[in-house]
């Protein structure tokens, strides 16, 4: 349940409001446009990674602007993607010399209205590229990566991107570096519950006591699938079975791991979960490296989870560790 | 258009009503949309039309500078893939159809162009279960109608196809959209998209000069 609103309608802007005012010292309002840029952008010769997606998924994607990460979050209304306008708006802000990469989930509403922006923006002589991320091996079989949706493998993706661009890697180097981290990072999610937009009184979806969704979507879609509800150490292996059946090929051993919590499911059942994983990604011989167990990429009040495994070489291995402030990931 | 029609009135006559129209199906598309998305739908069509509402009425200029105006107003409101597809339809057939004339024949053309753009940004076709399935079997029947009909009876003459357009949706597996990652599971409920569409196309029924075309 969403309780804390105004007027429903007024969302969106309302809680971009109360972010920058709560976190003006890594964040400022993109003027006339719904976004936040980081304090330090643009920055000359450095590229400016901007992120978006609907509303609804905190920390994602304003929650990972800040430096050393995103320069700028486009916010869309609540499950919505944000408008090709703001798009544009937000990308003018924030464009430096060296060049723009979007990075986003890959889902249509947004696709078309970053599309749409991207095409504008090389009208007037700014080099965009972008790299959907893509890591929900729910959304679409082997073969077809390509055409998955991106849910918490936003993190890395992001973090991987904003790394490269803060390091002042050209904008080719930047965008393959982020390709690469989406080409490496694979996610899969359990649901035992629903959200609830602002304003509506009843639960988008729901699910049965006692039985639990895999695969399910950010933002309600129903999962591929419905199990009865299992013991911790089952669902570790349910989420690393499913996982590990689509590693990319010779990716090595060492893995980014990031339990993810969906919005309502408690921290101290997500270790308990964490502790059936890790013993399970050392028996299949991988090291874990850094893992996160935290909330990064939510759907409201949704309770589940999602495991997301990156497969690391050295050059993301670098990247991953280099430093970075915002909201809701700061690594110093 | 019969005169003495005031340059614009009948694209504002037109958002107003749609407005009125798709608010009183804001809950059923919503609940469509819930089977196979988020359930947002009939709000996001709402959030849009008031901006286009509000868009039209600061715009002076004929009925297809007024229409392009609202598409934008429209995209920018409401966000998403419906707010850039219905909003582009919008402002390419507002483009085409310019400064007139607004008769049978024009309509088509300019209603073709902004089929055309909607295709070409979705990459969908018809049976994908889109809101082109509501738009192309309404351009198609709007296409057959007598060149030298009034515009009002090919319109009132076209308006079945779309319905039914939209209605057949129920029996498609979606193929784009967020919809599109469910595959059997979209069956059995209409496209909100095709559906919304539909009622939009029927808003436009009343507010066309009955009268023959100028």
């Amino acid at each position: 349940m969403t309780r804390l609103f105004n007027d429903p309608a007024d969302f969106r802007e309302e809680l971009i409001e109360g972010f920058v005012a709560a976190y003006g010292r890594l964040v400022r309002r993109v003027p006339d446009a719904s976004g936040v840029m980081a304090v330090d952008a643009p920055q000359p010769g450095k590229v400016s990674v901007v992120v978006g997606g609907g509303s609804g998924h905190y920390p994602a994607f304003c929650g990972y602007v800040g430096p050393g990460l995103a320069a700028a979050a486009v916010m869309g209304n609540v499950f919505a993607a944000p408008s090709a306008e703001q798009v544009y708006r937000v990308t003018k802000a924030v464009a430096s010399d060296a060049g723009v990469l979007y990075c986003y989930g890959n889902y249509s509403g947004d696709v078309l209205n970053f599309d749409m922006a991207e095409l504008r923006c090389q009208d007037e002589g700014i080099d965009v590229r972008t790299v959907r991320v893509t890591d929900d091996v729910a959304s679409a079989p082997r073969g077809q990566e390509e055409e998955r949706r991106g849910i918490a493998g936003d993190f890395f993706v992001f973090k991987i991107a904003g790394a490269a661009a803060a390091r002042g890697d050209a904008l080719d180097e930047v965008e393959r570096l982020a390709r690469k981290a989406n080409d490496r990072t694979r996610s899969f999610g359990v649901a035992f519950g629903g959200c609830t937009l602002p304003g509506q009184s009843a639960p988008l979806f729901t699910v049965a006591p006692g039985r639990m969704e895999l695969g399910l979507g950010v933002h309600g879609e129903p999962g591929i699938q419905s199990s009865h509800m299992r013991p911790a150490r089952e669902v570790a292996d349910l989420l690393l079975d499913t996982l590990l059946a689509d590693a990319p090929a010779d990716s090595g051993s060492r893995v980014a791991v990031l339990l993810n919590g969906l919005g309502s499911t408690q921290y101290e059942e997500m270790f308990v979960l964490y502790k059936d994983i890790n013993r399970r990604l050392l028996t299949e011989g991988l090291t874990p490296y850094k893992p996160i167990v935290n909330e990064m990429v939510t759907s409201l009040d949704m309770a589940g989870c999602s495991l997301t495994l990156c497969w690391l070489d050295d050059e993301l291995t670098t990247l991953l560790d280099a430093p970075c402030a915002s909201a809701a990931y700061t690594n110093m | 258009m019969s005169s003495p029609q005031i340059a614009g009135a009948v694209v504002r006559r037109w958002l107003a009503l749609a407005l009125e129209t798709v608010a009183a199906h804001e809950e059923e598309l919503g609940r469509l949309d819930a089977a196979a998305g988020d359930g947002d739908h009939g709000a996001t069509m709402v959030r849009g039309l008031r901006a286009a509402v509000a868009a039209a009425e600061k715009v002076n200029g004929s009925d297809g500078q007024l229409l392009a105006a609202a598409g934008a107003a429209f995209a920018d409101a409401a966000g998403g893939a419906s707010g850039a597809l219905v909003g582009a339809l919008l402002t390419t057939t507002g483009r085409t159809l310019g400064d007139g004339p607004y008769d049978t024949p024009s309509v088509v053309k300019a209603l073709q162009a902004g089929l055309t753009m909607v295709k070409r940004l979705g990459k969908a076709q018809p049976g994908d279960k889109t809101l082109i399935d509501a738009l192309q079997p309404f351009v198609d029947a709007l296409a057959a109608q007598p060149p030298d009909q009034p515009l009002a009876a090919a319109w009132r003459a076209a308006l079945p196809a779309a319905r039914q357009g939209a209605a057949a949706t129920a029996s498609m597996v979606a193929k784009r959209g967020r919809s599109a990652k469910l595959g059997e599971r979209s069956l059995g409920h209409a496209d909100p998209g095709a559906v919304s569409l539909a009622l939009l196309l029927q808003a436009a029924e009343a507010v066309l000069p009955s009268a023959t075309d100028r």
